[in-house]
């Protein structure tokens, strides 16, 4: 079997060469932060202080969301569409590590696309950027990346089965927004949705993000370090599920027939 | 002694043991699945070293039977052994072992170049990174791509992303290599240079499993070959082999200008014509009628043409397409 450090280092250039080769890239790297901050803005422009940080934030995590869960998974799309899914499968790695360069990838886009949304805040529509604790914003960003680069990776594995996956991971976007917490705090949210929000690891972190950023914020209330551990714990689940997942849908798709369909 | 291994104790390079596919396809909301049977249990086995053929018409199996050999594919039933691999078990192993040419501008991706191609596809398969570059400088030559090796993919010829299929798949170095249909859509030239290719790779010792349409190509190039038709394997011979089945038989080869179906129908209907194969769409027609007596039947022909002119007639011997048309016909 190939040296999986080489295929994710492979894959994960690969997919910097054909994010850069199309011209398209500008719109998810910023065009579209751009838009989130705006929208964000728009929705809290009566308020000030730390709530437009707050808002400046939820719009750079959803932002961060779209690149990094969605890109995953749109990857194997394309594949599809290239006709380069089979090629792919019929190297002797598992898919999975190959999924896993294209992750690391967009969740450093995915982190460009945070940092320009704060930037564009900033410079643009002179959002206050004044961060409690830098070093734990800081942490707690890094490892909500990790998070979001689980989920999206389970989420990916759709994508190998059915080239219907695109359809139901759009169809999930917008409830997994609120449900995250993006947008408003989740306590907001009524009770029979807050058991969903808590089972998604990045509820915490951004949870953890925002008590690291805002002063006085107390969001789900468990504090800083209690968000981190249990996204940690949730990571892991993500990690453990999305390998098992591969092993699965591998076989599955090899015994439908349905890896070439587009 | 092991099942698939020879007197001396090598395995062959592909056993394949009753291989039966079936696709399942379920309507939105409908009860029960319809069961397509594309393999309905075939068995053949290749040597080490030789260029094997598969030949049949669309639909017959050939891309499913590549796609199980290759591991992409699971079979509902049967085995297969490559290299002395189980498919089912070994398939990582196998893969490390075997290159796949797939055909058509499908399989590369179009908007990097041919180099960041074969490198990424070297690293896939596990090449060391010290050789990758002198590998892939080495291939980009024998396919014939030097000059254009820094171009995006999206910006070749057809015949240039078909040598670039070939490059990739001998990227890591293959003892195996299955090629299925690489001259289709290619230009006359384009389709020399993949054979000659194909020649070189026999050449270099690897084995090939080829599938194609075209008869002149398998005759010219495989040591045997193997028709399949609905699934089943009708016969499996050396070309020679395979055109003794006919050899009881010629063919009258017709250019016609204005034939039309009624024409080909009254030819079929000559006593002594076994099997009548018209090609009368395109400008150029031919109509090619198979017979033992071909003696006794072309005086008749001027008879049944009724206003078709005949440009030219001439009495061949059999080729491997009119054996094959024999055995996928029956």
């Amino acid at each position: 079997m190939t040296n999986r450090r080489q295929a994710v280092k492979a894959s994960m250039y690969m997919s910097m060469k054909l994010l850069l080769a199309d011209p398209q890239w500008l719109i998810p790297v910023i065009i579209a932060p751009f838009i989130f901050t705006l929208v964000a803005l728009f929705l809290y422009r009566d308020v000030s202080g730390p709530i437009l940080l707050y808002a400046v934030l939820g719009a750079g995590l959803m932002g961060m969301w779209g690149t990094t869960v969605y890109g995953s998974g749109s990857s194997v799309t394309t594949d599809r569409w290239n006709g380069t899914m089979e090629a792919t499968l019929a190297a002797p790695i598992p898919l999975v590590w190959i999924v896993v360069g294209r992750v690391i990838w967009n969740t450093l886009i995915g982190l460009v696309n945070g940092a320009a949304i704060l930037v564009i805040g900033v410079l643009w529509f002179r959002t206050g950027f004044s961060v409690t604790d830098p070093p734990l914003f800081a942490l707690a960003t890094v490892l909500t990346f990790l998070s979001l680069s689980s989920f999206g990776l389970v989420l990916s594995t759709v994508y190998v089965l059915s080239r219907k996956g695109g359809f139901i991971s759009n169809s999930i976007e917008i409830p997994v927004y609120i449900a995250t917490g993006t947008m408003f705090p989740v306590i907001l949210l009524p009770l029979v949705v807050q058991p969903v929000s808590f089972a998604i690891g990045p509820t915490w972190g951004i949870d953890a993000i925002r008590v690291a950023a805002l002063p006085g914020y107390t969001g789900i209330g468990t504090g800083y370090w209690l968000d981190l551990l249990v996204m940690l714990a949730a990571t892991a689940c993500y990690f453990a599920l999305a390998f098992y997942l591969y092993v699965r849908v591998e076989r599955l798709a090899k015994r439908n027939g349905t890896l070439e369909e587009y | 002694m092991a099942e698939g291994e020879t007197a001396a104790g090598e395995t062959g390079a592909i056993e394949v043991v009753d291989l039966r596919r079936e696709y399942a396809t379920r309507s939105f909301l409908a009860r029960s699945a319809r069961v397509t049977v594309a393999l309905e249990g075939i068995s053949l086995s290749v040597s080490r070293g030789e260029l094997f053929g598969l030949i049949g018409p669309n639909g017959a199996g050939k891309t499913t039977t590549i796609k199980i050999l290759t591991t992409l594919l699971s079979p509902t039933s049967g085995r297969a052994r490559i290299l002395g691999l189980d498919i089912a078990r070994d398939y990582y192993a196998i893969r490390s072992r075997i290159g796949i040419v797939f055909g058509g501008e499908r399989g590369l991706y179009n908007r990097v170049t041919a180099v960041e191609n074969l490198r990424y596809f070297a690293n896939l398969y596990g090449v060391s990174p010290s050789e990758i570059e002198g590998r892939v400088a080495r291939l980009v030559k024998l396919v014939g791509l030097e000059g254009r090796e820094n171009d995006r993919v999206e910006k070749y010829s057809r015949g240039m992303k078909q040598r670039l299929h070939i490059a990739k798949a001998l990227v890591h170095d293959p003892e195996l290599v299955f090629l299925d249909e690489p001259t289709i859509g290619l230009d006359p030239g384009g389709a020399r240079d993949v054979r000659e290719m194909v020649r070189q790779m026999k050449k270099d010792g690897k084995t090939i499993f080829l599938t194609t349409h075209n008869m002149f190509e398998a005759d010219e190039l495989c040591d045997r070959i193997a028709v399949i038709s609905r699934g089943r394997i009708v016969a499996l011979d050396t070309p020679a082999g395979l055109k003794r089945l006919v050899r009881d038989i010629s063919v009258i080869e017709l250019q016609t200008y204005d034939a039309t179906s009624e024409f080909v129908e009254r030819l079929g209907r000559l006593p002594g014509v076994t099997r009548v194969v018209p090609d009368i769409e395109s400008e150029r027609q031919v109509i090619k009628v198979q017979t033992s007596a071909p003696a006794e039947v072309l005086p008749l022909i001027a008879g049944v043409a009724e206003g078709v002119r005949i440009i030219d007639k001439a009495i061949r011997e059999p080729t491997l397409e009119d054996a094959y048309l024999k055995l996928v016909e029956e």
